[in-house]
């Protein structure tokens, strides 16, 4: 029994050492091949399927590490310089800002990347470039809700859409990002003013995703919800019958046409600012922003593709083309933290 | 004096290695700890008028109702099934154990999406042509939380209660029945004392699993201490904050903690005799069988059977999307639980045979610091830890020159053994308590009788302490795992290039609100949780009568 419990114990002594061993052997091995590292919070399978095409082409491998924007802002800043990180890639240009903001992205000069990104999707100081666009429009009830009664984002704080409106909570960035912009266009007050009207026309108090506003609108909930343009493709295009049958059951209206335009983001991507493998990372990057992976960001996952010269999918050509506001998209992430001050003042959930 | 020499050659060792062991696991936390002293800025007045007294309303309402209600199902259950026979007992034993298998957030991505318009609920009722108002189907509310946590946790105190009833002796039950007690009138005036321990102890799980949860508020949109901590940290960009909030949520926890020693140290109950004459099952008859089995069913049901059913039935939309990659999001999530589970039962056995052993303060202190990162929410170990981290490899940077002068900096942050260290800190606390316990449930006669027969401390925790702390530590061993297989927030932040679990793909199909898509490594999760959980069953069950003492 002596003899045996000993051996069983040094048996998982060993074992734990094996695998210890293993793993720093793995980290002793000197990679010759030519790699680029990226941090990012996109998690879509497609965005996979981009980098392993890549690697296809031009043999450079492309090592992903994904967290949230923020987890990973703070892992940047706490690595430094010694960093291994080559590329820094997000779904919202307040977060972005952030990265510039705090010193981690580099300026890059590259002429194919400036013909395939409009200036006013990418930083003014080449930081970070716009991949992907979102926008943030209105989803109703097609059956209750005349679109001649939809205008602006303003009017939703009307006491006629008292109880009606549905929005998501203030703790996600999209909302976040929207207020922003409204207080780079009106100013705070202005924004505080919509926040407080819309807090009081809220349907419930915020809860669920994106998809399930526009659920919450079918159900007869509420009638208009605020929401992304590519999670009513998403839902277009469900395997499951019933999300297929909420998407038919709601339309899209691009808000703000005759006033300030409807509110955008983007996804984008920086090189970091103490990249060792920038020469690839810049290649990875003129990639993405060429015509074909543009092309398939924009059919794979519903999103309005940066590079002018790639047509969206034809869902989207369908809402047609519409007026987006005119701010930089820094303004974003300057007014962030003042946007979730004003959600935590007028209690939006 | 030869004796007294190999005292305190012992005493050295188990210190030593005690002592080094929780040096390392509170060294971490106590770098960002001291984050507090600074002074509070602007956003720490925000969070604390607009934010605090919502938050931390809302966070003691869940706490309590959700510790009450789960103590209330878990130890009726557990009563019922050690004291009573009806039909499916058999099966309920274990099956009642299954809910721990779904972690909580893949619960409350599942009910939210069975609840929602779509799911199979209202889809049903439709189809059926009946109108119920939408608000029956909020599950994504206060309440809607407390039912996820309920249905999810319980198993921790029903676990607890009935491995406790199971060693009780006939006779305490048999003793209240000829005194002319009624089965309620039993329950109530010997179950509820005896099996006080037991509950505290599974309710202080349950308390901590919740207040450090963010998965489930987070979808749910409640707002908590969790929420508070992550809007000041990344919505403020104010770690100091966050910080200050997280050692809030610690002191409170310590508070508990105290308060369950204090509740523990004056009870002790021990039989003379090892040998315990096991209960004899009372069979139920009638209407009494079939509603102990209905209740059995109906828990259930609710905490595994519906949610598993729904997330096959999702799964079945997207299976034909599983590929190899599967295999090695598998192999990832099993090396990391087994390697994490071995270390911390090892450094908990040996940490809690000091603490015995040697019964000074120092000694207490060191088990409850170890204790400690469980109290800690995720991603505030996550920046302990990664900031010790770099720290090391800066010292140890002319080092690892030696073996490569082209070596990067952070050698050791960039592997995997900083993930892994996080969840040892992070998970002590579950292999340390389940161990500890053990240990008290032996108690140290034996050890004497051996120590008295010549054999040294080591000899005597190989020969004699490990064989009977078996079931200990099988349960600590699977606790620990399932635990590591669910954890997200720890993983997301800390693993290295090109690493995925089957948590946080999970986490990531669903973050992108692919419910759908998620289903399968969620699905994964489960079933390998089960297995898990059905081992631990017949493990203890062979261990228990093996070692009949």
């Amino acid at each position: 029994m002596n003899f045996h419990t000993i051996k069983k114990l040094s048996f998982l002594f060993f074992s734990i050492l094996t695998i210890f061993l293993l793993a720093s052997c793995q980290l002793g091995q000197k990679d010759t091949k030519e790699v680029v590292n990226i941090y990012t919070d996109r998690h879509y399978d497609t965005d996979q399927e981009l980098y392993d095409i890549f690697t296809k082409k031009t043999d450079i491998k492309v090592n992903v590490v994904k967290a949230s924007a923020d987890e990973l802002i703070n892992k940047l800043e706490l690595e430094g310089e010694d960093t291994e990180a080559d590329i820094f890639i997000v779904a919202d240009a307040g977060r972005l800002f952030r990265a510039k903001d705090k010193g981690l992205l580099q300026a890059i000069e590259n002429d194919v990347l400036e013909n395939n990104i409009p200036n006013n999707l990418q930083d003014e100081d080449n930081n970070w470039f716009g991949l992907t666009v979102r926008a943030r429009v209105l989803v109703y009830a097609k059956d209750r809700v005349d679109e001649e009664d939809l205008s602006t984002y303003e009017d939703l704080t009307n006491e006629k859409w008292q109880g009606k409106i549905l929005v998501r909570s203030s703790e996600n960035i999209y909302n976040q990002s929207l207020l922003a912009s409204f207080i780079a266009i009106s100013g705070e007050e202005a924004a505080k003013d919509w926040a407080q009207g819309l807090v009081n026309n809220m349907a419930r108090t915020p809860e669920g995703s994106d998809r399930d506003q526009a659920k919450a609108v079918v159900a007869g909930i509420g009638d208009v919800a605020i929401m992304n343009t590519y999670y009513v493709g998403k839902l277009i295009n469900s395997p499951d019958p019933e999300e297929v049958s909420v998407g038919e059951k709601v339309s899209v209206f691009f808000p703000n046409q005759d006033t300030t335009g409807t509110h955008i983001n983007v996804s984008g991507a920086g090189v970091t600012k103490h990249s060792k493998n920038k020469d690839n990372a810049i290649k990875l990057l003129e990639y993405l922003s060429g015509e074909d992976a543009q092309s398939q960001y924009a059919e794979a996952n519903y999103e309005y593709p940066a590079n002018p010269n790639v047509e969206a999918a034809d869902l989207l050509k369908l809402w047609g083309e519409f007026k987006t506001q005119d701010i930089n998209l820094v303004k974003l992430g300057e007014f962030n933290q003042k946007a979730v001050e004003i959600f935590n003042q007028v209690n939006w959930k | 004096m030869l004796n007294r020499l190999s005292i305190k050659r012992n005493l050295n060792i188990w210190f030593v290695i005690s002592f080094i062991f929780v040096l390392l696991i509170i060294l971490p936390t106590l770098n960002i700890i001291f984050k507090v002293f600074e002074q509070p800025n602007d956003i720490w007045y925000h969070i604390k008028e607009f934010l605090l007294p919502e938050y931390t309303k809302n966070t003691l309402l869940l706490v309590i109702v959700t510790a009450l209600l789960t103590s209330i199902i878990g130890v009726s259950l557990a009563w019922i099934i050690s004291i009573y026979d009806f039909p499916l007992r058999k099966i309920l034993v274990w099956g009642l154990i299954l809910p721990l298998s779904i972690p909580p957030y893949i619960a409350a991505y599942t009910y939210g999406g069975l609840f929602s318009y779509t799911g199979s609920i209202q889809v049903l009722f439709r189809n059926l042509n009946i109108n119920i108002d939408q608000k029956y189907f909020d599950i994504m509310s206060l309440k809607g939380t407390i039912f996820v946590f309920t249905f999810f946790m319980y198993p921790y105190i029903y676990m607890i209660s009935k491995s406790f009833l199971e060693k009780q002796s006939a006779s305490l039950f048999e003793s209240s029945r000829i005194l002319g007690k009624s089965p309620f009138q039993t329950f109530i005036y010997v179950g509820l004392p005896i099996l006080k321990t037991s509950i505290i102890g599974g309710a202080i799980l349950v308390i901590l699993e919740v207040l450090n949860d963010y998965g489930v508020v987070k979808y749910f949109g409640i707002q908590t201490f969790s929420t508070a901590i992550f809007t000041a940290w990344f919505s403020f960009g104010d770690v100091t904050s966050a910080v200050r909030l997280a050692v809030l949520l610690m002191l409170i926890v310590v508070f508990v903690l105290v308060l369950e020693r204090l509740s523990r140290g004056r009870i002790a109950y021990s039989y003379a005799n090892t040998k315990i004459r096991p209960l004899k099952k009372i069979k139920l008859r009638g209407i009494k069988a079939i509603l102990a089995t209905s209740y059995g069913v109906l828990i259930l049901s609710l905490g595994f059977t519906i949610p598993t059913l729904q997330l096959v039935s999702w799964g079945l939309f997207t299976y034909y999307k599983i590929n190899i990659s599967y295999l090695f999001l598998t192999l990832n999530t099993f090396i990391n639980a087994i390697t994490v589970t071995i270390v911390i039962v090892i450094f908990a056995l040996i940490i809690a045979n000091y603490s015995r052993l040697y019964k000074t303060r120092l000694s207490k202190i060191m088990s409850r610091l170890t204790t400690l990162g469980y109290s800690i929410p995720g991603a505030v170990i996550a920046v302990a830890v990664i900031t010790s981290f770099i720290a090391i490899d800066n010292h140890f940077y002319r080092f690892y020159q030696l073996f490569n002068p082209n070596i990067k900096k952070l050698v050791l942050t960039s592997s995997i053994f900083m993930l892994l260290f996080a969840y040892i800190i992070r998970y002590m606390a579950i292999g340390y308590n389940s161990i500890e316990s053990g240990f008290d449930k032996i108690g140290s006669t034996f050890h004497e009788a051996s120590r008295s027969l010549g054999m040294n401390s080591v000899k005597t925790f190989i020969k004699v302490d490990i064989p009977m702390l078996k079931p200990a530590i099988i349960s600590a061993s699977i606790l620990v795992f399932i635990d590591v297989l669910k954890e997200l927030p720890l993983t997301l932040i800390l693993r290295p290039f090109n690493y995925d679990t089957l948590a946080t793909k999970t986490y990531e199909y669903a973050n992108d609100e692919m419910i759908h898509e998620a289903a399968i490594p969620a699905l994964m999760i489960v079933g390998i949780s089960v297995l898990a959980i059905l081992g631990l069953n017949k493990a203890i069950g062979k261990a228990g009568k093996k070692n009949d003492y």
